[in-house]
């Protein structure tokens, strides 16, 4: 089966509107126990996404129905058109509002330069055996993922685009020891590229928290003291804001944030801009397009705390009456109004390991385990594991300070550090 | 009836034998897993509807595994031409050639692993079910998610929105080795309420919960009970207050039991974390985790739920793994290559995301068996505490035995008796054995969920189900 077979197919079938996605995904994976290979794959996944849309009317007025499936490469046609006759029949009992598909053509968007998974293998695993391990710390297991993903999207009104671009995902678990006592850290992350020195430096630094995690005493019971956060958890306090601007969250009634008036009655700390961009230099999500063939314009979502602007996909965009829309994939938080170094100053507790830092996207509640902090507290500095912090975001985002300084993890460009207030801290020393 | 194998798998078996047979010309084991899982996804809310014929477990696929030289590799396709096997076999063997180079450019030294067993075995199974996902009537499910929204949008106070999901596959899989023919088919099936619901201090409250169970979409009825009870809960989220930190006596229902289950010692005992030295529990086999009323069953027979599969994806048959026995750690659970490196026995615990993602030691049904006490009782017991219910996510810590467990929310308990405040949301976190250790009372009766997935780290997801009975002990909560 061939993309040609279903589009031929698509074009006669007697439906309002359709989306044709090829994904072709080429993968080499490498999977590593103390340096010694446990395992290697390769992948190769091709499949087809469509989308059929029909219309319906009945008393209340007309709607537009939307029924997907996923075809694979070794469906027979008669295969082939019984979903597409079963899309068909399902999309008439899907009655959502009407809305359109995007329909500007696209020039110049069909971009074919298949990524070298050899050399973006050969820069991680190099990467890997140059950071500086020790008697007392080093990688225990690693799992590298390369990935070429190549896209071939076309809807009824004749937007097309081709293209390909790499993901990466880095997985790796330090350890440290002393004394018969060995403590684990663990992190994941997306790359667009391998930039070597950074991610060599990232793990060094994985291995510092792990060494200090060795000597970490329990976390006290601690009052209206501040936490700060300075890793890539931070990117799930920037994402509240990213998802509260989506217009299915709008819609969904999930968020109540209304354009041009501040997200919070009163602000105490910094506020927050957040840009939607096209393009950020390293980020896997580096695409002229949305998925959907929207063209993917910069541009700001929230301005010091107003809401500028929603996005999202064409349906959802079409409800909230915004014109030239897309998905958001790259943003950049702008830097508050202190330094990394006046927010480190006075008493507060810095944590740079969670078990696992969760902030509802759609409640704003915010919790996790400390599994290592810095607590600094008249003039000392004690470091701390156990423990959690809990709070909400709706209460956190009046108060929330961020740094000048901005750092990136993949597809976010954000302040380096953190400073939230009112959070609560439930301590676990005696 | 019965869930049919796939008539897909049936035509292409005799050409993946070929291959296999041209592969193991050149490796010294190979094996070959296919899969063609059809399924689809309702999804009805009071503004937004949709139907796919796609969710997290459809499917159609081969993965081939070879072994040489004391390393395991794997190669996964979406199409294999039928009509040239040999060629497909040589383009196996060159791309897998190719990696072998950058291994050696990268003076990469391998993990050294026996060659697995390959023990005769042919089986076919196809389970019962009453209904298949590929002729269940949509629209009909449909209006019925419809009506089942409409009433939650009715009863529960402070509703933004109220989504009504349900999900569906008949999973066919094919296990070929030299020796083994494995052949299974089953559906399973869940389904959910979610509510958004929002009070008047503008403090957003999330409900979840569903049913689910290795059987069709007849399952769904089971979401009519679910919406009734849905307007209570989400009144008592509204007007839930924040939680004092600090330790106290809890009560579990059986849905936060099984995720205790679940993060505690479900992946504390998933043993390729053994062979990574991840994880604590390796130390403590037929030593005191628990107390004497803790005993922990873990495997796919363990329970018909949404993971009730007769064999894993290394073609090891389903068991039923008894953990933890009257508060002793007895063994963990082990896919087939971590079983030859521990020198052990497989356990059928070896998982696959997908047909395109690598096997780990994985959970499937993990669960507490009951105890001889009513909750009443356990209630009437408690000085100080909480009754815990609804489970929201977890996260695991086998290396320090460290837990934590978000809850949607706390009935607070004082002098045995409920006060009818309510506390949400709740973190719970603390020390494995401690926890387990201080269970003193365990209700008669039993659930086990199957609506969450499981991640390994923050990857892999994989269905999983868990539970057990109410239990009582001693957590912090903040």
């Amino acid at each position: 089966m061939t993309f040609d077979l279903i589009k031929n197919k698509l074009d006669v079938l007697d439906c309002d509107a359709f989306e044709l996605t090829e994904t072709v995904t080429r993968g080499y994976e490498f999977y590593f126990i103390r340096h010694n290979l446990d395992q290697n794959r390769y992948t190769e996944i091709k499949s087809y996404t469509v989308n059929i849309y029909k219309k319906t009317k009945d008393d209340n007025g007309e709607y537009l129905g939307k029924a997907s499936a996923e075809l694979y490469p070794t469906y027979s046609e008669e295969d082939v058109d019984k979903v597409l006759s079963d899309l068909l029949f399902q999309a008439t009992l899907i009655k959502n509002p009407v809305f359109s598909l995007n329909d500007k053509p696209l020039e110049e968007v069909s971009r074919i330069n298949p990524s070298d998974l050899k050399e973006l293998s050969r820069a991680f695993i190099e990467m890997t055996n140059e950071v500086t391990e020790t008697e007392n710390k080093d990688m225990n297991s690693y799992e590298i993922f390369v990935k070429d993903i190549e896209k071939h999207f076309i809807n009824s009104n004749g937007v097309e685009y081709i293209r390909n671009y790499p993901a990466c995902v880095f997985e790796y678990v330090v350890n440290a020891r002393k004394d018969g006592h060995e403590v684990e850290l663990y992190r994941i992350g997306d790359y667009g590229s391998c930039k070597k020195a950074e991610l060599k430096k990232e793990i060094e630094d994985t291995l510092q928290f792990a060494e200090d995690r060795l000597v970490a005493l329990p976390t006290p019971k601690l009052t209206d003291i501040p936490v700060v956060l300075s890793t890539d958890v931070q990117v799930e306090i920037y994402n509240y804001f990213k998802e509260h601007m989506n217009a299915q969250y709008k819609v969904m009634n999930i968020s109540d944030w209304e354009l041009n008036k501040p997200i919070c009655d009163a602000f105490e700390g910094d506020r927050v801009t957040l840009e939607a961009v096209k393009y950020l230099p390293d980020s896997s999500y580096n695409f002229d397009v949305d998925t959907e063939g929207a063209f993917i314009n910069d541009r700001f979502l929230l301005k010091d705390g107003v809401p500028q602007a929603f996005y999202g996909s064409k349906q959802f965009s079409d409800y909230l009456e915004i014109e030239n829309s897309s998905n958001v994939y790259n943003v950049i938080v702008t830097g508050g109004s202190k330094s990394e170094d006046e927010l480190k100053q006075g008493d507060y507790l810095e944590i740079v390991e969670f078990s696992d830092f969760q902030v509802s996207a759609i409640g704003g509640d915010i919790a996790g385990e400390i599994r290592l902090g810095y607590l600094h507290k008249d003039g000392k500095t004690t470091i701390v594991t156990g423990g959690s912090v809990s709070g909400n975001m709706v209460d956190a985002a009046k108060k929330m300070e961020f740094s000048k300084e901005q750092t990136q993890y993949n597809n976010f460009k954000i302040p380096s550090i953190t400073k939230l207030y009112g959070t609560t801290i439930t301590g676990v020393a005696e | 009836m019965k869930a049919t194998f796939s008539t897909y798998l049936d035509s292409l078996i005799p050409s993946l034998k070929d291959l296999l047979a041209e592969l193991s010309k050149s490796f010294d084991y190979v094996s070959i897993l296919s899969t063609d899982s059809p399924g689809f996804r309702v999804s009805i809310s009071n503004n937004q509807k949709a139907v796919a014929g796609k969710n997290m477990t459809t499917e159609r696929g081969t993965v081939i595994r070879v072994y040489k030289d004391k390393l395991y590799s794997e190669v996964a396709l979406s199409e294999i031409d039928v009509n040239n096997v040999k060629g497909e076999a040589e383009r196996i063997k060159s791309i897998l050639d190719n990696q072998f180079d950058l291994l050696k450019e990268t003076s990469s030294k391998v993990y050294e692993t026996e060659i697995l067993k390959d023990e005769p075995l042919t089986l076919f199974k196809e389970k019962e079910t009453e209904e298949l996902p590929e002729a269940a009537d949509l629209e009909a499910l449909t209006e019925k998610f419809d009506i089942l929204c409409k009433e939650g949008m009715k009863t529960i106070p402070g509703a933004l929105n109220v989504i009504v999901t349900g999900i569906s596959t008949h999973i066919s899989k094919v296990f070929l080795s030299k020796n083994r023919d494995l052949r299974q088919s089953y559906v399973y099936t869940e389904g959910s309420i979610a509510a958004y619901a929002r009070n008047e201090a503008g403090e957003t409250k999330i409900y979840h919960e569903g049913v689910s169970g290795c059987g069709g979409p007849e399952i769904f009825e089971g979401l009519s009970d679910v919406v009734k009870k849905a307007g209570k809960v989400v009144s008592d989220l509204l007007s839930s207050e924040h939680i004092t930190p600090g330790e106290y006596e809890i009560i579990t229902s059986p849905e936060v039991t099984g995720l205790i289950a679940h993060e505690a010692f479900g992946h504390g005992v998933e043993m390729d974390m053994f062979v990574k030295e991840r994880a604590l529990g390796a130390q403590y086999i037929n030593k005191r985790v628990g107390s004497d009323l803790v005993t922990m069953h873990e495997g796919a027979l363990t329970d018909e739920s949404v993971t009730a599969y007769v064999f894993d994806d290394e073609g090891v048959l389903a068991g039923d793994t008894i953990e933890i026995e009257k508060g002793i750690l007895k063994t963990g659970i082990c896919d087939s290559l971590s079983a030859l490196r521990l020198n052990t026995n497989p356990t059928g615990n070896g998982k696959r995301e997908s047909f395109s993602h690598k096997v780990y030691t994985r959970m499937t049904n993990t669960t507490f068996d009951s105890g001889k006490d009513t909750l009443e009782d356990m209630i009437a017991s408690v000085k100080k505490g909480y009754l815990l219910e609804g489970m929201q996510s977890g996260m695991e810590d086998p290396k320090h035995w460290g837990i934590q467990c978000i809850i949607s929310r706390g009935h607070e308990i004082i002098d045995g008796a409920l006060t009818g405040k309510v506390v949400s949301p709740v973190v719970m976190t603390g020390y494995v054995p401690d926890l387990l250790g201080n269970i003193s009372m365990a209700s008669k009766d039993r659930e086990v969920f199957g609506n969450g997935a499981c991640g390994k780290g923050h990857k892999e997801w994989v269905k999983v189900a868990d539970g057990g009975p109410y239990l009582k002990t001693i957590a912090r909560l903040g």
